[in-house]
């Protein structure tokens, strides 16, 4: 049931995010922390999750959330572009945040891993 | 770390992304490398990773394309079409087109309800487009009356 309600995007909204790929996940929640350029994303993905994204999977993710309208690119600062979280990407890394936490319960539950 | 052959290998791989996207990422993409690299994040790997990235850019750009295409040849039809059939029921009257049965072509501008005259050519395909031209070869009848009586009936 988790599960299903999670595919549906909960009572929050759509989850836009199902789709985009678990790097666009990842930069989004770097992103929520404050703005950053590519390589502050990098090591900061790196830090809170351990996976090391690749500079073309970066630049990937960062033009379809731009597409999106789900982060923005500020001005140049010494040739980087730092790029912000936009009102819509915190909704939607909210609700996507939602769906994983309906599934993780749902998860542990089975396991027996919590509720017993 | 970052070796002259390095940054080649990465600049060479920048090189596949599309122009648009070059002119946009391409110095802050460098950057990045060269960053990446003194890191000690192998010259290969960025350069693959870039490699990829342009190849799915470059694969979403001509789905892009693809799509405005389809939707474009769509739109281009159904505007034909539209025409077609504007000039066809402009330029006909409505018994020849539609019969004297139909009212598909009554309240587009044909609100007379004339008889098809005898031996008349109509064009379908609007002016200009006669391969489409129908012959109506109806015969007068013995009592022409009958017509408008058979018309009275639909």
């Amino acid at each position: 049931m988790a599960s299903r309600e999670a595919e549906r995007g909960g009572a929050g909204g759509q989850d836009v995010l199902r789709r985009a790929g678990d790097a666009s996940v990842l930069i989004l929640t770097s992103l929520a922390g404050g703005a950053k350029h590519g390589y502050a994303l990098i090591k900061d993905v790196k830090s809170f999750s351990g996976v090391e994204l690749g500079p073309g999977t970066l630049y990937g993710a960062l033009d379809r959330l731009e597409q999106l309208g789900l982060v923005e690119a500020l001005p140049a600062e010494d040739r980087r572009h730092p790029y912000r979280i936009t009102p819509a990407g915190v909704t939607a890394l909210r609700v996507h945040l939602d769906a994983i936490e309906r599934v993780r319960v749902a998860g542990r539950l089975r396991l027996g891993l919590e509720g017993i | 770390m970052a070796g002259p052959g390095s940054e080649r290998l990465v600049q060479a791989a920048l090189r596949c992304y599309p122009e648009r996207w070059r002119s946009r990422h391409g110095e802050e993409a460098a950057e990045l490398a060269r960053l990446l690299m003194r890191d000690g994040t192998a010259a290969h790997s960025i350069a693959w990773s870039y490699v990829k990235g342009a190849a799915s850019t470059r694969l979403a750009l001509r789905s892009r394309r693809r799509l405005r295409a389809v939707v474009g040849g769509l739109v281009a039809a159904a505007c034909s079409v539209g025409l077609s059939l504007a000039l066809l029921s402009s330029s006909a009257p409505a018994s020849a087109v539609t019969g004297p049965c139909s009212g598909g072509a009554r309240g587009a501008g044909m609100g007379a309800r004339g008889h098809v005259p005898y031996g008349h050519h109509y064009l379908t395909g609007g002016a200009g487009r006669s391969s489409a031209s129908v012959r109506v070869t109806t015969k007068k009848p013995a009592n022409s009356d009958a017509l408008s009586g058979h018309d009275q009936h639909c």
